[in-house]
């Protein structure tokens, strides 16, 4: 069994009284441990499956497996434990709370999972939340952990950011143009991280971006345009993140 | 980890956050300060009239002899009666004569006499018991010597003690007074044996402690009907059917102060709600910013997993631990500070023992009150930017969709200018913020205006009284029964005007009050004047009512009224031929013609007149002469409490303009950023941008003064109605006031804005475009 199943999923949007499809029909089974990326051009629908996989978003039709549950019916508090226990997020502009140290930003995570609470169904006694010490060493800032996130550089925020994604132990990340704010440089660094998560840790990675050279390091690459999917490849050798030029 | 965030965000938003700690602080600080004062004096109060067993009822009308005692004793439901001889003399001082209500007892049972120092009262005792703050103002010490005058009559005495009286908790000088000025007048006690005259001592009042009623206030239905059933008795028992029985609530002693603690007691209720108004307006403006600038991170943190009532939980929480941490250290303040405070003032004016201030229970429940209100409308506040999934919520808020008006696509529109049409369009997509900015302004021109209207009510009073309805610059207080013809005499000599004065009963319908009949003789000296102040002759054809008698007896212009006058069995029925308006006495006025049509006899206690050469008058029917001046002068110390009230109310209104005109002014800065930043690039200079800004403000000030002058009236008419019942007390605002409510409002809210449009300079047009924080 895959780990996510999207049967005939789209997601509609009435504006004035005209009604549009931001994603339409979209069938895809995704893999425990795979590096999906999404690739589009802009307005395509990404951002939407995203925000449909992470639960921050219900369908308007379809189904949606996770691990044989179907998220797709599920309403406001089952999605909010579906997101303490599953999902990572890693957006475009980072989101740190401004008022929290990097420490605290990822800390922010026990609270997360306390409050979600130990008798919830995705709840198996396996998955612990990282301390925030480790979280933090594993994307390398442990020197910056008592800086605020207007004290660190786009790239260290980014990484902050995936330090507080994994914290949570997710089996799923998914990643919102994670580098569209960084440069070369820092981008690689950052999709190297992503990378490691994925082959070296055997999480499932859905990163979405509109860059062509990202999707070089993913294991699959998926391509939506006018909001249904175009293509669906496998890569049976992707390059390294280090290596990657755009 | 939210907690911390939350103390950074208080921190970062201190001047919002701070202006909701001190509104709910400030509440609670006059409630529990007010309410406490008033537990604890009430608590004095009745504590004194337990310990000194103040009467229950008190019989007036006739001479009472011992046998009557015994009769009245005889009664069921009777535990105890006495005798005395109610009197006013004087007190002769190296410098002048004061007035003093003199009392001669016989026994000390009901009522007892409260010793502050000297030796104790027994029946038979000579000697002078006198009110101890007389003594101590006129430096008089036990064993002095004295003299007293009474009827003409001087006599000597020994002051044996200095005292307090539970009927003497509050005493003025004659009717004509409106403040208490103790020590220039006073009261004593005597054995009924002193009692100067020859033809034996005028025992004209009987007081009786009664079974059925305590001590303790105020004054119950159960109590007043065991007085009606035993005025029946009475009346029966002694064989007069004109006897006045009187209980406590008709004591002025007893209820001025009643009346002053009803009134505190309504303005403590009334600061919590006006400042938790003041807080409540804080609180949305600043929950509603907050929440809208972090749209974003809401949105991130239901992202991460975070749940809606978690997430709710945090800023409510903000209002919550606010205004709990305001309220409660409100509380303890004002039972620290304001309580003594009170009670400092309020212990020149009442003359009882060790008030001390009382914490009760709604002190507890107004700051649970006040929390609730501050939580719910975090809340309410918060709600809308927590409804929407996380997809939603991350993205930037969509402008509202507004469809053009009718108004827009007029001619009229495309002249307005860039400016107006900006504001036009602002404020029609920000309805609630403005809305309430005009609150909050009317708010602050409401307490102004009636914070001066308070003064100008008071000067007007004053105005009215002595300058307008009675014009007369002396006035000749004769003795009790001197005859007509004496009094005629004064009359013509000094061209004066004269007047009697009688307690009444006045009855209509289901109600009854007690006022006073005031029958005048033809003169200049006295005016009148109708409901809406325009002069008008006295009514020949019958009698006149005052205006305010009128209304609590519900009587229009036409009615009939039953009157009776204290002391005589005749029942009067009368058809109100006239209202007029009165500051001080209410009940009728007619013509000494009109008097005795009735078949009663006129015998004026009092010549008004402005010659000045009755002021050294010393003859042996004048009781005294009294100046206008003077008793103006009495109006003086209503205008320092008046004062007060003022500094009171004029200070919750800056406060209030600030608050709310800060807090919407910069709610409204921070929606606006982006436009002011575009603004910016697209070459508009920063002054042109901050008059843009200012236009707007300057609409909702204007809106919220025209908006506050009538709730201004409303409070004010509100606070004059509250006064005591003998005084018809007009809310009168005059014309600079309005001015200068208006104007202090105005600029108030131009520094505000002015304030706030400096942060246009500081406007980073780049950093504002890309947004987000
Ligand atoms: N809340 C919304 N209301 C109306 N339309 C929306 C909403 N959210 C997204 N859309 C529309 O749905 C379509 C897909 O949007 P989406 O954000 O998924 O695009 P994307 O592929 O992520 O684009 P980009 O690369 O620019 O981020 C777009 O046309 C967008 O305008
Ligand atoms: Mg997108």
């Amino acid at each position: 069994m895959s780990l996510i199943e999207l049967k005939n999923i789209s997601r509609a949007y009435t504006v004035g009284d005209r009604e549009f499809y931001a994603i339409h029909d979209i069938n895809m089974n995704l893999e425990e441990g795979e590096l999906v990326v999404i690739l589009g051009p802009s307005g395509a629908g990404k951002s939407t499956l995203l925000n449909i996989l992470g639960g921050m978003d219900s369908p308007t039709e379809g189904e949606f497996f996770f691990d044989g549950r179907d998220i797709a019916r599920f309403k406001d508090k089952d999605l909010t434990d579906y997101r303490a226990w599953n999902v990572g997020v890693v957006f475009q502009f980072y989101n740190l709370i401004p008022t929290l140290t990097a420490y605290e930003n990822v800390a922010l995570m026990k609270d997360v999972r306390a409050n979600s609470g130990k008798r919830s169904v995705w709840n198996k006694g396996d998955v612990e939340v990282m301390a925030p010490e480790n979280a933090i060493a594993a994307v390398g800032l442990s020197e910056r952990m008592d800086h605020f996130p207007s004290q660190l550089s786009g790239g260290e925020q980014q990484r902050i950011s995936i330090a507080r994604a994994i914290a949570k132990n997710p089996r799923l990340l998914l990643c919102d143009e994670p580098t569209g704010a960084l440069d070369t440089n820092t981008g690689r660094e950052v999709l190297k991280l992503l990378q490691d998560i994925s082959h070296k840790e055997g999480r499932t990675v859905v990163m979405v971006t509109h860059n062509s050279s990202c999707a070089e390091i993913a294991d699959r690459v998926i391509r939506v345009k006018n909001a249904t999917v175009v293509s669906d490849e496998r890569i049976e050798s992707p390059k390294d993140a280090l290596e990657v030029n755009w | 980890m939210l907690i911390r965030n939350m103390f950074r965000n208080l921190f970062k938003n201190k001047v919002q956050f701070i202006s909701i700690f001190i509104m709910s602080f400030l509440g609670l600080f006059v409630f529990v300060g007010m309410d406490s004062e008033v537990a604890g004096f009430t608590e004095a109060e009745e504590a004194f009239y337990n310990e000194y067993g103040l009467a229950d009822i008190w019989v007036r009308g006739m001479k009472f002899m011992p046998d009557d005692i015994d009769k009245v004793k005889g009664l069921e439901g009777v535990k105890d009666a006495e005798r005395r001889a109610s009197v006013k003399g004087k007190f002769l001082l190296p410098d002048r004569e004061a007035d003093m209500y003199l009392t001669f007892i016989e026994s000390n049972e009901i009522s007892r006499i409260g010793i502050v120092e000297g030796e104790t009262y027994s029946s038979g005792k000579s000697g002078i018991w006198i009110d101890y703050v007389f003594a101590n103002k006129n430096s008089l010490k036990c064993g002095d010597r004295v003299k007293l005058k009474y009827e003409g009559k001087t006599f000597d005495e020994t002051v044996r003690g200095t005292i307090r009286h539970p009927e003497y908790v509050y005493f003025l000088r004659d009717s004509a007074s409106m403040m208490p000025d103790y020590g220039f007048y006073g009261m004593a006690f005597l054995d009924a044996s002193e009692f100067p005259l020859e033809n034996g001592t005028e025992f004209n009042e009987l007081i009786i402690d009664a079974e059925g009623i305590d001590n303790y206030v105020p004054v119950n239905d159960d109590e007043k009907a065991v007085r009606k059933s035993l005025e029946a008795k009475i009346r029966e028992v002694l064989e007069n059917d004109t006897l006045a029985v009187l209980d406590k609530d008709d004591q002025l002693s007893y209820q001025t102060f009643r009346a002053e603690m009803d009134q505190h007691r309504g303005m403590s209720f009334m600061f919590p709600v006006v400042f938790m108004l003041i807080s409540v307006l804080g609180i949305i403006t600043t929950m509603t910013r907050l929440t809208k600038r972090q749209r974003i991170q809401i949105g991130t943190l239901k992202a991460l997993g975070l749940s809606k009532s978690v997430i709710t939980m945090h800023y409510v929480s903000y209002g919550f631990f606010l205004s709990l941490a305001g309220s409660v250290l409100g509380a303890l303040a004002g039972y620290k500070y304001i309580v003594d405070l009170v009670l400092t003032m309020m212990a020149d004016t009442y003359l009882i023992p060790n008030p001390r201030g009382k914490l009760t229970s709604s002190g507890v429940f107004v700051i649970a009150a006040s929390v609730a209100v501050a939580t719910l409308v975090s809340f309410l506040s918060c709600r809308h930017q927590l409804k929407f999934p996380p997809a939603e919520t991350l993205r930037p808020e969509a402008p509202k969709h507004m469809k053009t008006s009718r108004f827009e696509k007029s001619a009229l529109w495309k002249g307005l200018g860039f400016a107006t049409q900006w504001n036009l369009r602002d404020v029609r997509r920000n309805k609630a913020r403005t809305g309430m900015g005009i609150i909050g302004v009317a708010g602050s021109t409401m307490l102004m205006i009636s914070a001066f209207g308070c003064l100008d009510s008071i000067e007007f009073i004053t105005d009215w009284m002595y300058g307008q309805l009675n014009t007369a610059g002396y006035q000749i207080v004769m003795k009790d029964n001197t005859p007509y013809e004496e009094v005629y005499e004064y009359a013509v000599k000094y061209k004066g005007q004269m007047v009697e004065n009688i307690s009444a009963v006045f009855e209509a319908g289901e109600i009854d009050k007690n006022g006073t009949v005031t029958v005048i003789e033809r003169g200049s000296l006295l005016h009148f004047q109708d409901d809406d102040f325009r002069s008008e002759g006295l009514t020949e054809n019958g009698i006149a009512m005052s205006a305010k008698m009128a209304r609590s007896l519900n009587i229009w212009e036409g009615d009939f009224v039953r009157w009776h006058l204290t002391g005589d069995d005749k029942w009067q029925k009368d058809r109100v031929v006239q209202i007029y308006a009165n500051p001080g006495t209410q009940g009728i006025t007619m013509f000494r013609k009109v008097y005795e049509q009735h078949e009663y006899k006129f015998m004026p206690q009092m010549v008004l007149t402005n010659m000045e050469s009755v002021k050294d008058l010393d003859d042996e029917a004048v009781l005294g002469v009294q100046d206008t001046k003077g008793l103006m002068r009495s109006m003086d110390e209503m205008k320092k409490m008046m004062y007060m009230m003022m500094a009171i109310f004029i200070s919750a209104a800056v406060i209030l303009g600030v608050v709310v005109l800060y807090n919407q002014g910069i709610l409204s800065y921070v929606e606006k950023i982006r436009e002011m930043a575009t603004l910016k690039v697209l070459g508009f200079t920063t002054g042109k941008i901050r008059l843009i800004l200012q236009l707007q403000n300057v609409w909702i000030t204007i809106a919220g003064i025209i908006l506050g002058i009538p709730l201004g009236k409303l409070l004010l008419y509100g606070i004059m109605a509250d006064m005591p019942e003998q005084m018809d007390y007009r809310g009168i605002i005059f014309g600079p006031s309005y001015l200068y409510s208006a104007a202090g409002t105005f600029v108030l809210s131009t520094l505000v804005s002015a304030f706030l449009s400096r942060k246009v300079r500081s406007v980073d047009m780049v950093e504002a475009l890309k947004g987000i924080e």
